[in-house]
């Protein structure tokens, strides 16, 4: 990581925007497209993931010491997997008709290469608290991709917003079927490495 | 002596210092000349609107390439008249009678999304105009299949509704067709000719085949996509096309309708997006007819010529690396490593 | 005439050799001083056996071989050398370069003389070649001698003499064929013997006909000799491309002529052999084009090796306002001049000035659009397009990997880009960049 330590506000700051899961480091695109038809999916699957991502940090930071190195990533997996667990029934539960479309994609947080790599590159060598607020960041980085794709596309696909009417007329139908999700999240990232490009003299994605 | 004084500045630059006369702008031009024909059976047709549709896409697509490329400060290459191509061929593919922002929409994904986004015209990985088509027939697929009957009189009328050729032979059989258009001679005249349900440029064989011939006496297309492509699906229309088993299919029929003139001739034979050696040609025709057909015959779709040329685009890269044209002394180099 | 040879591909230029095709060699005045490249061929240098101050006649050596591929030079002229320094030549290289100024008199060293020519021996023509410093006149000036000197395991079975001259513009072969017909023919038959090959061959392109019929008729009585009318086709002439239009053999990949038994000479080659061996004259002028929009009168001379290229273009009445563009050499292989000081040497084959109508910029240029114009015409069946791509963004090794080094540059395919893409350029950085 980094020579200087960050503050736990450029953590949380680092997470949501400089390293964003989505548009600058591009992992975990798959739900990015697959959820991201309505705003109600996205925004769901994108709090489940800040919970997830803030709590196996956390826990991963506070048994850091105790984990042998050569079996972490079992390790990793398990508390991930137990986190994911408890938001699934908590969904199941309590909110049946979203858990219904989405419920396959919670359980697929499991192998979130976000979620994972934070645990490893930082929560794994770095304090509890700071683990927190790096987990929190990246959620929320998570979350506003999420809500900022499926805003565009659940607008444009369906002339809604969280399901209510906005704009009348025959809306685009693809930017809700896949071809449309990846044109927006390809079309916003790019838009997003301009921005950087243009006003914070950055290089664009790193591309890998 | 190298500093005597010098009546002439000499330019010099690496062989050859003869070049040929083809230019990319100007075989852009003969292939938007070549389809001036199917254009004017478009309007006869379908009437002034068809022209309108056209004009639209083409003004739009020539526009946003411009926009596009003055904005990022780039030359404008719209001289080229590959933008003004690709309009052109989106505009042909449009139903007459579509809103006015469909064409716009189409253009701008076409151009600006499939085009200029992958570097411009060479960097393409799609042929913009199909995928320009397909956006607009995923988004808006009922207005993208609302099919006017040619009214043949230059004039704008309140044509009515029908179905295409191909979408009454998949909804209702072989004998229906037949009997809309009289007898079976009337049928395949009305496909040449071009009266029939379709396409704005799609729709008149005779005036596709025109520009095709232009196209290859200049040698700027060559037999082998539009052959093998039409091979392939009048092959597979007889053998897999008729209700009695196989080998009863009327190839004809599934030739002269839909896209196929247009998309073999003009669109599956985009430099850009096809494969570059001949042989490797006649895999992507071949692959191009038999997706086709697999649409047209089992798919959802009555019409398959865009997805199939958009799927083969897919693979012409790959086509291309496993393909090697003939080469010089070759030959003999493998016999000798066999030894 | 039966059925044409010819190869699988090229591309059909311009030709515009009618700018000088009916013109007869005329013998270019003495010049006042020339310039002698101590390499003018392809291999070792030649090594300067005079010092400045010392007076040379025409036919002396003046420079000596330092290898077997190496090839002696001779000063064309008599007079006094002034300068032994390193001086720009027409593949823009600094050479050392002898430099001799003419004292007027044009005294000769005497010649040995052969009459009874066929009765030498393979050995002893191989060594009056070498002394005459005899190089391909074609373009490539790869030493003669060791052409006719293959290694044992080589069987050579036949000779070709390559009077296709495909490049646009040029008429020096077609005017020596014409003109000196019996001579390039006996020039065939000492290549001939001193290879013990009992067949031989001329292949002409057709657009030569009063060439062909020259030929023809020289080689009546010669059983084993046949002329070949070649199809109008670039590049006919290139080596491999003539094999396969005469003998359909194919020269393997990264291999020579005589891996199929062939030895291809040009005929300014042939005359210049039969020259050497009847008359003992060492090689000390060539015939060369002057042509092109961009000369007054355009011509074809007997030009001493050494004069400088200003020299003959004022003899041609110099050049129009217009003109653009000087090359030495033919316009699709030739090397443009960054100036007329350079000297004429063994392998310059004309000089063209291109005018302002014939020049076609290249300076810009767009992606290529793969249209596979150039994959059709690539003699070579090599894929120009994919080489210049891999190229321009600096995949080197991809371009190794699909056979960048079996194209000889003959720049068909920068001739028919529609994009106007500089393929030979590219191919050539390419080239320059890893290793064979």
């Amino acid at each position: 990581m980094s020579l200087k330590p960050k503050s736990n506000w450029e953590l949380i700051k680092n997470g949501m925007f400089g390293e964003n899961t989505i548009f600058r480091m591009a992992i975990s695109l798959c739900p990015s497209i697959a959820v991201t038809n309505g705003m109600k999916n996205g925004v769901a699957l994108g709090i489940s993931v800040v919970f997830v991502q803030t709590m196996v940090n956390m826990t991963v930071s506070l048994m850091r010491k105790f984990i042998h190195p050569k079996i972490r990533i079992p390790i990793f997996m398990l508390v991930i997997a137990g986190y994911v667990t408890i938001i699934d029934l908590l969904m199941a539960t309590y909110a049946r008709p979203i858990y219904k479309e989405i419920g396959l994609y919670i359980q697929i947080i499991v192998a979130f290469a976000s979620i994972f790599a934070r645990a490893e590159v930082y929560a794994s060598k770095n304090k509890v608290f700071s683990s927190m607020c790096d987990g929190l960041g990246m959620g929320i980085g998570f979350l506003l991709a999420m809500v900022v794709i499926s805003f565009f596309r659940e607008l444009l696909g369906k002339g809604t917003l969280f399901g209510y009417p906005i704009v009348s007329g025959s809306p685009l139908l693809i930017m809700i079927l896949p071809a449309g999700g990846f044109l927006a999240v390809g079309l916003l990232m790019g838009f997003f490495n301009w921005i950087d490009m243009r006003f914070f003299g950055g290089k664009g994605a790193s591309g890998v | 002596m190298a500093t005597e004084a010098k009546a002439h500045e000499l330019i010099v630059s690496v062989s050859p210092h003869v070049r040929g006369q083809e230019t990319v702008a100007r075989i852009m031009w003969t292939v938007n000349l070549s389809l001036l024909p199917a254009f004017i059976m478009s309007v006869y047709y379908f009437g002034p609107l068809a022209a309108f549709v056209t004009g639209l896409c083409i003004l739009s697509a020539v526009l946003s390439e411009h926009i596009y490329q003055t904005s990022l400060k780039k030359k404008s290459t719209i001289g080229d008249g590959s933008a003004f191509l690709t309009g052109l061929l989106l505009g042909l593919n449009l139903p007459p009678s579509v809103p006015f922002y469909i064409p716009i929409v189409g253009s701008v994904i076409a151009i600006v999304i499939t085009k200029l986004l992958f570097g411009g015209l060479g960097y393409n990985v799609f042929n913009p105009a199909l995928i320009g088509r397909a956006f607009l027939l995923i988004s808006f697929p009922k207005l993208m299949t609302i099919w006017s009957e040619p009214t043949a009189q230059f004039v704008a009328m309140d044509a009515k509704t029908t179905a295409t050729p191909l979408g009454v032979l998949k909804e209702e059989g072989l004998a229906k067709l037949i009997e809309i258009f009289g007898d079976k001679t009337d049928l395949y005249m009305s496909l040449l000719m071009g009266s029939r349900a379709g396409s704005l440029g799609e729709t008149s064989a005779i005036a596709l085949l025109i520009g095709a011939a232009l196209l290859l006496y200049r040698g700027y297309i060559t037999w082998h996509i539009p052959f093998s492509f039409i091979a392939t699906v009048g092959v597979m229309a007889w053998a897999f096309g008729g209700q009695a088993g196989l080998f009863t299919g009327d190839p004809l029929i599934h030739i002269l309708s839909g896209g196929l003139i247009l998309g073999a001739f003009f669109m599956a034979t985009d430099y850009v997006t096809c494969p570059s050696i001949r042989k490797g040609q006649i895999i992507f025709g071949i692959g191009c007819g038999a997706i086709t057909m697999m649409i047209r015959l089992k798919g959802g779709f009555p019409e398959g010529v865009m997805f199939a040329i958009l799927l083969m685009n897919c693979f012409a890269p790959l086509i291309d690396r496993g393909v090697k044209s003939k080469k010089f002394g070759a030959v003999k180099e493998q016999k000798e490593q066999k030894k | 005439m039966s059925k044409t040879a010819t190869f699988e591909r090229g591309i059909h230029p311009k030709y515009r050799k009618e700018l000088a095709a009916g013109k007869s060699i005329t013998q270019a005045n003495l010049p006042q001083r020339i310039v002698v490249p101590v390499s003018q061929h392809i291999g070792a240098p030649a090594k300067p056996e005079v010092n400045i101050g010392d007076e040379v006649k025409r036919g002396q050596v003046i420079g000596s071989t330092t290898g077997f591929v190496s090839s002696p030079v001779h000063s064309s002229i008599s007079g006094k050398v002034t300068a032994i320094a390193d001086f720009p030549t027409s593949v823009g290289k600094m050479v050392q370069s002898i430099v001799i100024e003419s004292d007027g008199k044009d005294e000769a060293i005497s010649f040995k003389e052969h009459p009874d020519y066929m009765n030498l021996s393979a050995d002893e023509i191989k060594t009056i070649i070498k002394d005459a410093g005899i190089v391909g006149m074609g373009g490539a000036a790869f030493p003669t001698n060791v052409k006719l000197s293959p290694p044992k395991e080589k069987t050579i079975d036949t000779v070709i003499i390559n009077g296709a001259e495909c490049e646009p513009y040029l008429t020096a072969d077609h005017r020596l064929m014409v003109e000196h017909p019996r001579e390039v023919v006996e020039g065939l038959k000492i290549i001939m013997k001193s290879l013990g090959v009992k067949e031989g061959h001329i292949g002409i392109e057709e657009n030569k006909p009063d060439a062909i019929k020259a030929m023809e008729s020289a080689i009546s009585g010669e059983a084993n000799i046949k002329v070949w009318p070649l199809e109008i086709k670039y590049p006919q002439g290139a080596e491999k491309m003539l094999i396969k239009a005469v003998k359909g053999r194919e020269v393997p990949s990264k291999g020579l002529p005589m891996d199929v038994g062939v030895v291809v000479q040009n005929v300014g080659t042939a005359l210049a052999v039969y020259e050497a061996v009847r008359f003992g004259k060492p090689l000390l002028e060539r015939v060369v084009t002057v042509t092109g929009n961009g000369i007054r009168e355009p011509k074809n001379m007997m030009v001493r090796i050494g004069t400088l290229m200003s020299d003959v273009i004022e003899q041609c009445g110099g050049l129009v306002d217009g003109a653009v563009k000087v090359i030495s050499g033919g316009p699709m292989m030739g090397f443009a001049q960054w100036t007329l000081d350079v000297p004429v040497v063994k392998g310059t084959s004309g000089i063209l000035v291109l005018a302002e109508d014939e020049y076609v910029s290249s300076d810009q240029y767009s992606a290529c659009i793969r249209c596979g114009s150039c994959i059709d015409v690539c003699p070579m069946g090599l894929n120009p397009s994919i080489l210049s791509i891999y190229s321009e963004k600096g995949f080197y090794e991809d371009a190794k990997a699909n056979n960048l080094f079996d194209c000889f540059e003959c720049g068909s395919c920068a001739y028919v880009c529609p994009a106007k893409r500089p393929m030979v350029q590219f191919i050539r950085l390419a080239k320059s960049q890893v290793k064979p």
